[in-house]
């Protein structure tokens, strides 16, 4: 029993950090340069005639960037339907307003989110989030593997006059309203006879 | 307000966009909900999803497990909650899931690439356990009955070892290239190698690997009175010294794609040596068992609509075979043969000891056929049946002869054989099930499976399980399930063996589970998994050296629970802890007699920790406890020692030349690591490890 006690009191009070689940990863550097392409306003946020994703990271976390952009590289070689793109990576601490980019692409940290979605909202930007956690700090989108595969939108950081999509996008996405909502994640009023593949909860 | 005006907004301009938008637009919300179904489908079949499966899940990569220093499926299982190791004289060693009947086998199943690949004669599958960890991409484990797969009823639980033949569109495997090198002389060599076109694909895995390991096992059965009787004594002929667990083997295995025709196949040859040997004497260093176990499966999987049909036919041979001194020189002991013949009473000595050479050659007939409808809306039905043909096709009972006490074996095939040459049994079951999804939150799976088999039938097993999400974070789940084990071959054909006697009235054993569960993500890869379970096993199997005849004479209740965690404490780190609970009581016969589990441990806390040092070199610790386990009834002997063992591994990968070396050290303190006897066999337990290392390197092409 020492023993017991001895291991479980050498694994209490962990507090957690943060890795990253390959499958997860390359489902979001496919779906979410698709995205951008849904966004109705896109032309006025190309850099250069170009699309330019950012991938934002730790300075740990460096390879998981560069593997991000392989994924996406591979996915889409140079090319997002008719337009160019160019992904650049950027540590958390050197984005800023003058950072140029069409979409932010965050991996996690624990301070710099609502920086990100600072910038990303001066900028009139998309933003996609790998953990749905940190769009209660002001990202825009998150991709989840639950039951289903689930893209995330918080409706509140929809409110830039910069971002717009089109409407067959709206029917694909569920929608976190507030804080408490991604808490709650949806399901205070589970609507009973609603389509488990395309509901838009909260509209 | 702010919603109707925000959904207000959202509808004009859709509108408004919708006037200018084009076929591309609508095609590329198309190709988002094509991938996302797409990932759903790669995340559902890689478990990914676990957490909102309709079962008591844990799956390992086996990435992570090389990572660790693990070397194969065994020491894989052994981090499983709730899993334990027992083993028995001829080292056939078998998990234990929860507690449930460890001195007996077929308690769970192990499926490679979905094919059952359990012996008949045992019904269970230690020639797979030494399969290398390089060769596994992911090893499922579901415990509890709940798991019923196609047909197949998993008593205890189940495994599912998928190989690096599994593909799908952007997540191909590489080809791969593994040496390896450790403690007891052990060497490996292995490779796999994927050929891909449109339409067909080819995947090859290949292995080699042996070592020399033997570990002391203290004083033989003999010591014990195996082998002595009234008026013959031979106690004084027990030797101490090592068991050979030494083993060869190598493996190929072949999966092929083509449309939607496949096909598995596998030739693996597993021999190894005669540990403490059949008849509770230490063998000789070269006495050998061969557990060959050979499979060849043919699918047709089509989906047409709403319908999705999987048919699938196979045919599997394994093999016991046996080649061994039993006892050793000098032995007296009465003309078994005579006496089970003639009743008369003969004494025979043999200066020269007794040699056996035992056979029996088994072939499962398998042919399924599963329709999956979808097409009712929230629902998924599956239809089908499950037939087996199970015969031995050949048997060889050798053993020295009884009336002269020469020791060149004697053919007693026809006249005393050791099994029934005409061993066989036909079983079929039907499956229904439902998967209803009612809403995002609650899902259910519902279902039974109806078995009929040409000896004792199992009846009706029904399943019901839910799933209840919550919210992404938290999700509960409740399973009662009922499901049954047929009994082995050994326990049903062993012939004129004093030790094991064998019939063919046994009934099934039975168990009714109840589980619940509740699962908290934290984040989307940090997660407590906690669950109860109360299961009520019927029936068991059960012989001791008091009473040899195999009955279903026992009935046990078990409860407990399992904690698991998996997380960090850094984004440099990666930490997995679990804890089990079980206790129970075995009610034994119509004597009243009953007993808290033998041979259980009650407790059992596993758990590893990698720290990426950076991205070419990791450091990594595993430590396993498992508790005391108390003896049997009637066995005299202090229980079984807990013990604690820890081992640590450095892992340096290169990326850019696409290898890896990993060195681990195993059992550091060099715990004295043993697996309980059965009572009056082995005075000491059986030993299974002492400190150890291992150097693999693996490289990818």
């Amino acid at each position: 029993m020492k023993k017991i006690l001895l291991l479980l009191f050498m694994f209490i009070n962990l507090a957690y950090g943060y890795t990253y689940d390959n499958l997860l990863l390359k489902a979001q550097a496919s779906i979410f340069p698709k995205i951008i392409m849904l966004d109705k306003k896109l032309e006025s946020k190309l850099v250069d005639g170009k699309i330019i994703y950012t991938i934002v990271y730790e300075k740990d976390d460096y390879e998981t960037a560069l593997e991000v952009e392989k994924f996406i590289d591979e996915k889409y070689n140079g090319h997002l339907n008719d337009y160019l793109y160019k992904i650049n990576l950027v540590e958390f601490s050197n984005l800023s307003k003058e950072t140029k980019t069409s979409a932010i692409y965050s991996l996690n940290s624990e301070k710099q989110i609502k920086k990100v979605a600072e910038v990303a909202q001066q900028k009139g930007v998309v933003t996609f989030s790998y953990d749905i956690d940190n769009l209660k700090n002001g990202l825009l989108f998150s991709l989840v593997l639950e039951k289903s595969t689930v893209l995330y939108c918080n409706k509140n950081n929809l409110h830039s006059q910069d971002i717009s999509f089109v409407d067959s996008l709206y029917r694909i996405v569920k929608f976190i309203e507030s804080k408490s909502d991604i808490q709650k994640k949806l399901y205070n009023d589970i609507p009973l006879f609603n389509s488990y593949k395309t509901v838009v909860a909260g509209l | 307000m702010q919603n109707r005006l925000f959904n207000t907004a959202i509808l004009l301009s859709s509108l408004t966009y919708s006037c200018v938008a084009d076929t591309d637009v609508d095609g590329l919300a198309e190709s988002i909900t094509n991938q996302m179904e797409h990932f759903n489908k790669v995340a559902t079949t890689t478990k990914q999803n676990e957490h909102y499966q309709p079962y008591i899940i844990s799956v390992f990569e086996g990435k992570e497990l090389e990572k660790l220093g693990i070397s194969n499926l065994k020491e894989a299982l052994s981090l499983v909650p709730g899993v334990d190791m027992a083993t028995d004289n001829v080292n056939t060693q078998t998990p234990i899931f929860r507690g449930s009947n460890p001195l007996s086998y077929g308690q769970s199943k192990l499926f490679i690439d979905g094919v059952l690949v359990n012996n008949v004669f045992f019904d269970a599958y230690p020639e797979y356990l030494s399969f290398p960890i390089e060769m596994i991409k992911r090893i499922e484990v579901t415990r509890g009955s709940g798991s019923k797969t196609d047909g197949v009823n998993a008593y205890a639980g189940s495994i599912h070892v998928i190989t690096y033949a599994e593909d799908f569109e952007g997540f191909e495997s590489s080809d791969k290239m593994v040496l390896k090198y450790g403690s007891y002389d052990y060497r490996m060599g292995g490779f796999i190698k994927t050929y891909k076109t449109e339409d067909f694909k080819i995947f090859v895995d290949f292995f080699t690997q042996e070592d020399n390991k033997k570990l002391p096992a203290g004083f033989d059965g003999l010591s014990q009175g195996v082998l002595s009787m009234p008026g013959i004594d031979n106690r004084a002929l027990s030797r101490s010294g090592d068991a050979p667990l030494w083993l060869k083997e190598y493996s190929l295995g072949a999966n092929l794609e083509y449309k939607d025709f496949s096909i598995k196949a596998r030739v693996h040859e597993h021999k190894k040596g005669s540990a403490y040997g059949i008849n509770l004497a230490l063998p000789q260093e070269s006495d050998r068992v061969k557990l060959p176990n050979y499979y060849l499966e043919l699918g047709y999987n089509k989906e047409i609509g709403n319908y999705d049909i999987e048919v699938k036919g196979g045919v599997k041979y394994d093999t016991f075979d046996s080649k061994s001194k039993l006892l050793p020189d000098g032995l007296t002991f009465i003309d078994m043969y005579q006496y089970d013949t003639l009743g008369t009473i003969s004494p025979v000595v043999f200066t020269n000891g007794i040699y056996g050479e035992h056979l029996a050659k088994q072939r499962t007939l398998y042919q399924s056929s599963y329709l999956k409808y979808n097409g009712i809306y929230g629902h998924r039905l599956t239809a089908g049946y499950r037939f087996v043909k199970e015969e031995t096709i050949e048997m060889t009972s050798k053993l020295s002869n009884w009336s002269t006490g020469l020791p060149e074996p004697y053919d007693y095939t026809q006249t005393y054989p050791f099994f029934d040459a005409d061993a066989k049994r036909n079983a079929v079951t039907f499956s229904l099930q439902d998967e209803f999804l009612l809403n995002d939150g609650l899902s259910f799976i519902y279902g039974f499976n109806y078995e009929q088999t040409s000896y004792e039938d199992a009846g009706l097993d029904p399943r019901i399980s839910m799933v209840y999400q919550f919210n992404s974070d938290n999700i509960f789940k409740t399973i009662y399930s009922s499901s049954h084990r047929n009994s082995s071959w050994q326990e049903m054909f062993t012939k004129n063996n004093h030790a094991r006697v064998g019939g063919t009235n046994l009934e099934p054993e039975k168990v009714d589970a109840f589980e619940v569960a509740y699962i908290k993500k934290f984040s989307s890869d940090t997660y407590l998994q906690t669950n109860l379970f109360y299961l009520l096993n019927k029936d068991q199997i059960h012989n001791s050296s008091a009473n040899p005849q195999y009955e279903n004479v026992v009935d046990t209740d078990i409860y407990g629970f399992e904690v698991e965690y998996k997380g960090y404490i850094s984004s440099a780190d990666q930490l997995y802890l679990n804890y089990s609970f079980v206790k129970g009581r075995s009610e034994i016969g119509d004597d009243g007699t009953s007993q808290s589990l033998p041979n259980v441990a009650n407790h059992l806390i596993k758990g590893y920790y990698i720290y990426n040092i950076n991205s070419r070199l990791s450091l990594s610790g595993i430590t396993k406890y498992v508790g005391s386990k108390e003896r049997a009834l009637g066995d005299v002997r202090e229980d079984a020692e807990d013990y604690l063992t820890v081992d640590a591994a450095l892992q340096y990968r290169d990326k850019k030349h696409d290898y890896k070396v990993t060195l681990s050290l195993k059992n550091i303190f060099d715990t004295d690591v043993a697996y309980p006897s059965s009572p009056k066999t082995y005075y000491e337990d059986y030993a299974q490890e002492n400190r150890s290392f291992l150097i693999a390197l693996a490289k990818e092409f």
